[in-house]
């Protein structure tokens, strides 16, 4: 018994020292949290280059996606956050920097030299200073079947009407048009109203019309866009309602659809298709006005203040914003983001070029709620749900949107 | 004086009291696991914000969960539809499991062995996984071919997207996947019914549903009983084949929200896009539960423990 008891002993106290003798050790060792857990190894590979240049190791540990950000509350909060992290953009990451997670980076010159100041104001404090090194954008476009297409004799619409016509021309020959459902409660709000919207309402210096309450969202601009919306919501499958956003990709993919409204995000799961003839195009502005295109921040680098090692988080993040990291960076990003560096980069994928071409020549805005208005999530969400089953109207909805809106403005004063 | 014997020292009881030292184990791991994490989770419902950056608000938590129209009328709305859901296993889940049993036990049964593995095999699958295969098989787009060729077109509807269908078929899913725990138990308290029991039912000419209403459910209404709790409990706190089937929103329309996915939305995950969690709302709303299930447990258990 005795005997069993100092084994223990012994073991207990093994345990303990080691970590204290690796820590001894002259290299510093760092964590980096992400929601990208599709992409540990290409981080990881970066993250060891950056070793051999430095001598700091990084470990690249990802969480997923739907549960990062209560994950990475909850570790911040018990003082275990990573040192390094992938950063959410505007309110989510913002709640961050106020409760004092994240560490103000303004003085990293690189930032004010290679990147734009609407990208930074994704990451940007009302204080003004900003949190976290932009990294890449996404967008909200329409994916087309090739082979579908041309098979009806269809081609790449040039106007919302013509979208809708080809629409009624592929129900009526008994093809689905779009793969696109309501169940998972957040894509048709994401990408395709708030991707059809800069077509409607224009671009950042409009939105900010909305943000201030000299425009109202039951505006003419409005009803349009739900109308149209309205009208699109007709070529939803089958069953749309019980359709999810995993679904989609799924039916699209396999040719059950000719179109699918996502991100850009999702071009990399169209690579196990590969029978799929992927074809892209924006959605199409109607007649009249003036075309733009939902690009959104989507991600930034953070440093944790809570840190060991603050000088080599900041060094990380310096080497993150200089033009050589970000094309290491923008290298290993998975198809369908986009750096956000301003500086010309090359980037890997063909599909995912074509994707970023769409920008060219139009109105770029991220998405229309994200900055003021996110409390009217679950508002839209809820009202474009019921457009599409047909429970209510497109003024209806805007007047609900109206109404939302005065009340977070009101809120604000 | 005599001491009592409870106060007796003894070689055995040398401090008198010395029982204690039996009970502590238990009353050890009961308050640190059971107790206060139970009483810290009403504590917790009167402060804002998370570990960091904790404040006292008093009751405002509750304030927010009965009177803010959004958040009260998805409490209530998840409050009703878990009572449905209850209801479901209820009736449905524990009358098809006393079918069961009943059957399985019966002396002319052949094949018993197949049956009950048949009837017990979904309870082994786990609910991500039987959840996922039946979201498949109730979407039109991927079941609904098959069906129709089978022309069986009344079928093919998008059950788990129409608000009014929905509970009902993830009730239902839940329902296929446990019936076998009820049928087990029945069968284990119907095979104890002493068989001399009813062979003097069948000499006395009683037919099988008389043996039945007056013999055997009377034999087995501790069971019964017992099953009607485990019922409750495991389905207050069902939250997995919602989340399997419909996801943590409770779509469409919140129509599949129940009790155990609201928690989870605002005390765990944080409410889609920002997804901050609120842990005090979320044990605003487990205790507030808690309270409620306790006024309408506490007058049945003192009744069914009377009895013995």
């Amino acid at each position: 018994m005795k005997k069993l008891t100092a084994i223990f002993v012994a073991i207990l106290i093994l345990m303990t020292l080691m970590p204290m003798s690796a820590l001894a050790g002259e290299a510093v060792k760092l964590t980096m949290g992400s929601w990208r857990s599709d992409d540990t190894t290409q981080v990881q590979a970066l993250l060891d280059e950056y070793k051999e240049m430095t001598g700091v190791e990084i470990t690249f540990a990802p969480t997923v996606p739907a549960q990062y950000n209560a994950t990475l509350r909850l570790q911040l909060d018990n003082g275990t956050g990573p040192d390094l992290m992938y950063s959410r953009t505007f309110a989510t990451s913002k709640e961050l920097y106020d409760a004092g997670f994240l560490m103000d980076i303004s003085d990293i010159p690189a930032l004010a030299e290679n990147f734009t100041p609407a990208s930074l104001e994704a990451f940007q404090a009302d204080d003004g200073a900003i949190y976290a090194v932009p990294y890449a954008a996404v967008s909200q476009i329409v994916y087309y079947n090739k082979a579908i297409f041309s098979e009806n004799d269809l081609e790449v619409p040039a106007t919302f009407e013509d979208l809708l016509k080809i629409g009624q021309t592929l129900k009526d020959k008994g093809v689905e048009p779009f793969a696109n459902g309501i169940a998972s409660n957040w894509d048709i709000l994401e990408c395709v109203f708030l991707g059809m919207l800069p077509n409607y309402v224009g671009g950042a210096a409009n939105r900010a019309l909305y943000e201030t309450g000299e425009k109202k969202m039951n505006d003419e601009a409005f009803v349009k866009a739900l109308s149209d919306f309205a009208a699109l919501s007709k070529f939803l499958p089958e069953g749309f309602e019980a359709i999810n956003n995993e679904d989609g990709p799924a039916m699209f993919g396999i040719g059950r659809a000719a179109m699918f409204i996502d991100g850009s995000w999702t071009v990399g799961m169209f690579d196990d298709y590969p029978d799929l003839e992927l074809g892209v195009f924006a959605i199409p502005a109607p007649e009249g006005n003036e075309p733009g295109l939902c690009f959104h921040s989507d991600m930034g680098m953070a440093g944790n203040t809570a840190t060991k090692h603050p000088e080599e988080v900041k060094d990380f993040l310096a080497w993150f914003a200089s033009a050589e990291g970000a094309q290491e960076a923008a290298n290993l990003l998975p198809g369908g983001f986009y750096p956000m560096i301003n500086l010309p980069l090359t980037l890997s994928g063909e599909m995912a070029q074509s994707i970023l071409a769409l920008n060219e020549g139009k109105e770029l805005d991220f998405r229309f709620i994200w900055k003021d208005f996110m409390d009217m999530y679950t508002i839209m969400v809820d009202n474009l749900n019921a457009i599409a089953r047909g429970e209510t109207t497109p003024e209806a909805a805007a007047e609900a949107f109206a109404a939302a809106q005065e009340e977070i403005l009101a809120a604000k004063k | 004086m005599q001491p009592s014997l409870r106060h007796r020292k003894t070689s055995l009881n040398p401090g008198g009291g010395y029982w204690i030292w039996y009970l502590l184990p238990a009353i050890l791991m009961y308050s640190i696991f059971m107790a206060y994490p139970m009483l810290d989770s009403i504590r917790l419902s009167l402060y804002a914000g998370t570990t960091g950056s904790r404040e006292y608000i008093g009751t405002a938590n509750y304030v927010r969960l009965f009177t803010d129209p959004v958040v009260s009328a998805r409490f209530w709305g998840a409050f009703k539809n878990t009572w449905v859901f209850f209801a479901f296993h209820m009736l449905v889940q524990n009358v098809l499991g006393m079918l069961f049993a009943v059957i399985l036990t019966n002396r002319t049964m052949r094949g018993r062995q197949f049956y009950q593995t048949i009837i017990f095999i979904p309870c082994t699958i786990a609910v991500m996984v039987s959840g996922y295969l039946f979201r498949l098989l109730l979407n039109p787009q991927f079941a609904g071919p098959t069906l129709r060729s089978m022309g069986l077109n009344a079928l093919v509807h998008p059950w788990l997207g129409d608000p009014k269908s929905a509970l009902s078929v993830v009730s239902l899913v839940s329902v296929w996947q446990w019936v076998g725990i009820p049928t087990m138990m029945f069968v284990a308290g119907l095979q104890s019914v002493s068989e001399d029991l009813l062979e003097a039912a069948d000499i006395e000419g009683c037919n099988s549903w008389q043996t039945f209403r007056h013999i055997r459910l009377p034999l087995i209404m501790p069971v019964i009983g017992m099953i009607a709790i485990l019922t409750f409990v495991s389905n207050f706190n069902a939250f997995d084949i919602v989340y399997a089937m419909t996801g943590p929103n409770g779509p469409p329309n919140y129509s599949t929200d129940l009790i155990g996915s609201l928690f989870y939305r605002y005390g765990v995950a944080g409410e889609h896009p920002i997804g901050i969690p609120e842990p005090g709302v979320g044990a605003a709303i487990a205790t507030s539960v808690f309270v409620m299930l306790l006024i309408g447990v506490l007058p049945t258990l003192k009744a069914t423990q009377g009895k013995e």
